[in-house]
């Protein structure tokens, strides 16, 4: 027999409200678990729809382009991309690099023009590694690098009153100043999830986009997707040493680092998820507390007792904290049960998610096992009940024995 | 005799809302070796304040108490804990016996304080409760035991550190007249055999015939000077 056992048994005295209790730490710490694994997927998701929306894992450009102050298409443009793109390729975690060429300019159906936002793209390695073909509604993905060919946002499509197969007409300002001009075919529209930029979104190939900026052999920059699981972070360095070792003077960004719109939702998600772990934290903590308290009034005589006996004050409140860190554990492990129960059981019911934030389409709900939140989850039950003990403990410890043994 | 405990002069008032109530006012005691003392007196009278200083399980407003000639009114309350866990043993009016503990765990408690071995406390609490008549209800909760039994099992916990001085505040009040008169037949043989001192307080007639000195109390003071029988 020690504190502990005698701690285990006022637990069990009691059983009903012991119950009670644990029952509220199973409620909190697989709220916390399950809201954990909801957000740890809906990361997931936010995270792949970043980057096969166009992102990639990495984007290597002139330093001056991540500035952001290019006045005109491909005025920091990569000359010798092909080189680069090359060098990157020997990384063996590198899946694949894609040439892209950023401009804007106007779109023209001969009665209206309309300013859009132009990617110029080589079809085969995005429709393989990105999402963007698989948003078309109509038409076709573009066949090869030097196809006549455009693909457009639905809204940039009816703001043109155009549709797969017609012929348009793109102007630009060449790097040089020079405006140009030349034709295209529609081949398909796509539905893209962001409405601004499904109104001014143009893909187009690599070939027609150089003869539109007349800057034959140069890209805005190279985007690297990695072989999955892909670790951004660490594959940077790694692939700007190479490329400096080869001669090649370039910067890189982390999709992370390009995706303002994750970070702030992410952001967001945290502070909901951190917002209703608090709440459910108080509710743990008022519910336990009320318990530790009404079990402290009723043992007041046989505190007197203990105390009495030569138990110092710091036993007592190690006793009653103990009690509270037995039900957090015996909580803690039920709470894992039903969170892992139940979310086995939402992983088979079938449903499907609406879209997060600037992602197409939803994703099947599958609650990740975040051990994180599991983790944390047993870590905030264990602290509120130790909180929720504290006090009526050191209430307890801190009575006149005289005054706890007349206790009625 | 040698003297153990020696209070001169204990005062204890007590707050009732804004009235201060006298409980003791200015009490001369002595406890020696072995001795069987009763204090006697009236509801009121002081009693159970008595003890309670004589405990340290209160502190007094006024006076000294000597424990082996150490004041110990002023010591903090770990040393006031370890003191009653070592020199003290007590046996309550309601018996007080923890109620989720065995019989022979309640007489175990005090010397798991002191930190005795599981084995040693073991063989200490069967050997007690084979002392107080109860060896077949070692493993028995107090709930299930009768007032007589409880109180005998309380009598076994007060005996398990091999205390100097046992305090009791009224032991036969919750008892039956022959469970009372068995009760104090064992505490008086304890008290010979062991050389225990026994302090008890108590109205009841029955106590006060085995006191060998009995104090009594009356508001507070002393109201008759010490007799030893």
């Amino acid at each position: 027999m020690s504190l502990m056992a005698l701690a285990l048994r006022n637990v069990a005295r009691n059983r009903r409200r012991s119950v009670l209790t644990g029952g509220v730490v199973v409620f909190g710490f697989a709220a916390i678990a399950l809201s954990g694994g909801f957000m740890s997927q809906s990361f997931d998701g936010l995270r792949d729809g970043t980057i096969r929306n166009g992102t990639g894992h990495l984007q290597f450009a002139d330093p001056a382009f991540f500035s952001g102050s290019e006045d005109a298409a491909l005025e920091h443009g990569l000359s010798g991309s092909d080189r680069a793109a090359a060098n990157l390729k020997k990384d063996s975690e590198v899946d694949e690099v894609l040439p892209r060429i950023d401009f804007v300019g106007l779109v023209t159906n001969g009665s209206r023009s309309v300013p859009f936002l132009g990617t110029g793209l080589d079809p085969a390695p995005e429709a393989r590694t990105m999402d963007t073909a698989r948003l078309l509604v109509s038409g076709r993905w573009l066949l090869d690098a030097n196809e006549r060919g455009v693909v457009l946002g639905s809204g940039l499509a009816r703001a043109l009153n155009v549709k797969a197969g017609d012929t348009i007409t793109l102007l630009a300002t060449t790097p040089e100043g020079v405006l140009n001009a030349v034709d295209a075919t529609v081949t398909g529209l796509a539905d893209i999830p962001i409405k601004e930029l499904d109104e001014r979104y143009l893909a187009t190939t690599l070939g027609l986009a150089s003869d539109l900026l007349v800057s034959s052999g140069r890209v805005s920059k190279l985007v690297v997707v990695l072989r999955e699981p892909a670790d951004a972070a660490a594959a940077l360095p790694r692939l700007l040493a190479s490329l400096n070792r080869g001669g090649i003077e370039v910067a890189g960004k982390t999709w992370e680092e390009l995706a303002v719109f994750y970070r702030q939702v992410r952001m967001l998600y945290i502070g909901i998820f951190g917002f209703m772990g608090l709440v459910l934290v108080v509710v743990v903590l008022l519910a336990a507390a009320n318990t530790m308290m009404m079990a402290a009034t009723e043992r007041t005589r046989e505190i007197g007792t203990l105390r009495a006996l030569g138990t110092r004050p710091s036993a007592i409140r190690r006793m009653f904290i103990a009690e509270g860190l037995i039900l957090a554990v015996l909580g803690c492990l039920g709470g894992a049960l039903v969170s892992l129960a139940i979310r086995a059981a939402l992983n088979h019911a079938g449903l499907t998610l609406p879209p997060p934030p600037g992602v197409s389409h939803g994703e099947p709900l599958h609650v990740n096992l975040y051990v994180t939140a599991y983790a944390a989850g047993a870590l905030a039950m264990s602290a509120t009940l130790v909180v929720a003990s504290w006090f009526p403990a050191r209430r307890a410890s801190r009575m006149p024995i005289v005054d706890a043994l007349a206790h009625v | 005799m040698e003297t153990i405990l020696d209070g001169r002069g204990l005062a204890r008032t007590y707050w009732l809302g804004a009235t201060p109530v006298k409980a003791l006012a200015g009490v001369d005691i002595t406890i020696r070796r072995g001795e069987f003392l009763v204090l006697q007196g009236p509801s009121g009278s002081g009693k159970t304040t008595l003890i309670n200083l004589l405990g340290l399980l209160d502190r007094p407003d006024g006076g000294t108490l000597d424990l082996d000639g150490v004041p110990v009114a002023t010591l903090d309350e770990n040393a006031r804990a370890d003191l009653r866990r070592d020199r003290f043993g007590f046996v309550f009016q309601s018996f007080n016996l923890v109620a989720v503990l065995t019989a022979s765990e309640n007489v175990e408690y005090p010397m798991m304080l002191k930190g005795v071995s599981r084995d040693t406390r073991r063989l200490r609490a069967a050997e007690l409760l084979s002392r107080v008549g109860l060896s077949e209800k070692a493993e028995v909760r107090p709930d299930l035991l009768s007032g007589g039994q409880r109180q005998r099992v309380a009598i076994a916990r007060a005996l398990a550190n091999e205390p100097e001085v046992i305090l009791a505040d009224e032991p036969t009040a919750n008892l039956d007249t022959q469970t009372a008169y068995d009760v104090l037949d064992l505490m008086s043989l304890i008290n010979e055999e062991r050389r225990v001192a026994f302090v008890l307080s108590s109205h009841d007639p029955r106590v006060v015939l085995r006191a060998q000195r009995v104090l009594t109390l009356r508001d507070g003071r002393i109201a008759e000077s010490p007799s030893l029988r």
